[in-house]
């Protein structure tokens, strides 16, 4: 059994080869066999054709921070002792901004994965919320589960950021 | 195909007090609304033949709370959600009338939302060990994401990024729903607030959620009673017409936070929603009068207002904070103090302040209010009825990705 902080990871089908090749140090997207394209969230068929056959496909594991939030106050126990911890929406760099259905409405597709931004070198912690901003480049980096699985997680990567970094003024820290 | 305009009512509407620690059963607060609702139409329990509620496992089923108030009914169901559920399950009421199935609805949700199941709160031990995560539990809770606030907070940052829409105005939503809910005897917080306070209360998840940009927790019950407009007229109160109803429309990508694949991440699925609700009233927004929005946090209302149309995306946060909202601006909104202040019912108590607000008798301090006699002087503790309100709108949230309208006449 892998777990983290008190949960039983890697108990779902459609997820254990992503914990696998985290394990193995690569982030991995689903690529689909009818049409290759990459998505970004992990799901059991092809949004862009239907298609349900699919392959892991490595990715760099760079990106950028599209999102953020500071999370608080802790909800879950498990996150009690890391308050107040950064969690990133990361759009990778690969196959950036597909049009939805032609782009008819400017939907466009990117893939973007949901993770915290951990201390530059130790995967366990978070980094400081003062370190956290929109247009940030970062790199994957993965904390060990047990059971030869790993969690994705990301850390700031020393590369100039991709745009004018962005964070909210707090008034109220 | 057109909707269904005007056929069908909303009769009855009725709740339990909003409070915390009811020390009651879902099903006991389920017959008192449903008993209430009832009771305001003018109708007794051989009249009601349909029942739908919806719940996320916190409730109890239609078929108890029909049994213990004696209503045989024709049909039912329970469907399973939150926000967004109560303008859906009406539309679904219209539906299993106009199929022939029933002829009188009544739509409820009990909760006990404060000292029962907590949203997004550690998901109950299955047993011995560690919780067992599958599916999207996996893409987020890992990482520390389960509540709203937190599983909504990507797109409210890249809102204020994108559109500099800042954490003053997002307290303007507060500070109008809370002046609202002074003149509300229901509401729960009934205290008037300013911008500073919100500012100062502490931070829940940032750089949009203070406490006090987050909805209350209350536990309650609430009921509307939906039926056609044939049998609306001979019952005790003016109907409110439905004019048009969807149920969760959805953005490209969807649930549960698959839409942050799909930019723009800043639109609400109002954006799809709206054009059904407004084709099938015939009416545009400028003719709405009075909104209700789901105000699971401020920042809610400010997309659901550009998501609908109200402004044009990005301006949201100048359209909440410009006094438009307010009792006596351009279109008041969520006038009971809605989920902010009045109580948290995912959506329902929305959708009965428009009802009374359109049979002008909102349950304020004048004196006169059942026979529709208002004063209009919204200073504290006074009025709290719209002058002359026609057209009324609801506005429901479940996720960014997902949305339900409501609109209504007199």
């Amino acid at each position: 059994m892998a777990v983290y902080k008190g949960f039983d990871i890697a108990a779902d089908p459609e997820h254990a080869g992503y914990f696998e090749a985290a394990g193995r140090g690569e982030l991995v997207v689903q690529r689909c066999a009818e049409c290759g394209l990459l998505r970004g969230q992990i799901g059991a068929a092809c949004p862009f054709c239907t298609c349900l056959d699919w392959t892991w496909e490595p990715v760099a594991g760079t990106g950028a921070i599209y999102s953020y939030q500071v999370v608080a106050r802790a909800v879950n126990a498990a996150f009690a002792d890391w308050v107040p911890y950064p969690v990133v929406l990361v759009e990778l760099d690969e196959q950036r901004g597909v049009p939805w259905r032609g782009g008819r409405e400017d939907e466009a597709v990117s893939l973007r994965k949901i993770a915290n931004l951990v201390a530059r070198d130790d995967p366990s912690r978070p980094e400081d919320e003062a370190n956290v901003a929109i247009g940030l480049r970062v790199r994957v980096c993965f904390a060990k589960l047990g059971d030869g699985l790993a969690l994705p997680q990301f850390r700031l990567a020393d590369e100039p950021p991709e745009h004018d970094p962005w964070r909210a003024a707090e008034r109220n820290r | 195909m057109g909707g269904l305009k005007d056929k069908y009512c909303i009769v009855g509407v009725g709740e339990t007090a909003y409070v915390r620690g009811s020390g009651r059963s879902t099903r006991s607060m389920g017959v008192e609304a449903v008993r209430a609702a009832m009771a305001d139409a003018g109708l007794d329990a051989t009249d009601v033949d349909g029942m739908l509620c919806y719940q996320v496992g916190d409730s109890t089923l239609s078929q108890t709370i029909a049994t213990d108030l004696g209503i045989r009914l024709n049909f039912y169901t329970d469907t399973y959600g939150g926000g967004s559920s109560t303008e859906t399950i009406i539309g679904l009421a219209m539906g299993a009338i106009e199929a022939g199935m029933c002829s009188t609805v009544a739509v409820f949700r009990s909760m006990n939302g404060y000292s029962s199941l907590r949203m997004g709160g550690r998901p109950a031990p299955s047993g011995p060990g560690p919780a067992r995560l599958v599916g999207d539990a996996l893409d987020t809770t890992p990482y520390g994401v389960s509540s709203p606030a937190q599983r909504f907070q990507f797109t409210f940052a890249r809102h204020m990024q994108t559109y500099g829409t800042t954490n003053e105005q997002l307290a303007a939503v507060k500070v109008a729903h809370a002046k609202h809910a002074s003149n509300n005897p229901r509401a729960y917080y009934r205290k008037r607030v300013t911008v500073d306070d919100v500012l100062d209360s502490r931070w829940i998840v940032k750089p949009a959620c203070h406490l006090l940009d987050c909805c209350i927790e209350t536990d309650n019950a609430t009921c509307v009673i939906v039926t056609s407009a044939d049998r609306a007229r001979d019952l005790r109160q003016r109907p409110a017409y439905i004019m048009s109803v969807t149920g969760r429309a959805n953005k490209p990508y969807q649930d549960p936070l698959a839409h942050y694949q799909c930019d723009p991440i800043t639109r609400q699925a109002g954006y799809y929603g709206g054009r059904i609700a407004f084709r099938n009233a015939g009416v545009e927004p400028a003719d709405v009068q009075l909104t209700g929005c789901y105000d699971a946090f401020t920042f809610t209302p400010v997309l659901l207002f550009e998501g609908y149309g109200f402004c044009a995306e990005g301006e949201g946060g100048d359209y909440v904070s410009g006094g438009t909202i307010e009792l006596g601006g351009a279109r008041p909104s969520n006038t009971s103090g809605g989920q902010l202040c009045e109580g948290y019912t995912h959506g329902m108590n929305l959708v009965i302040e428009n009802v009374r607000q359109l049979r002008h008798q909102a349950d304020d301090s004048c004196p006169g209010w059942r026979e529709g006699e208002h004063t209009y002087d919204h200073a504290e503790g006074g009025c709290r009825q719209v002058r002359d309100v026609e057209l009324a709108m609801n506005m429901g949230w479940g996720t960014p990705a997902v949305s339900s309208a409501l609109i209504m006449r007199r």
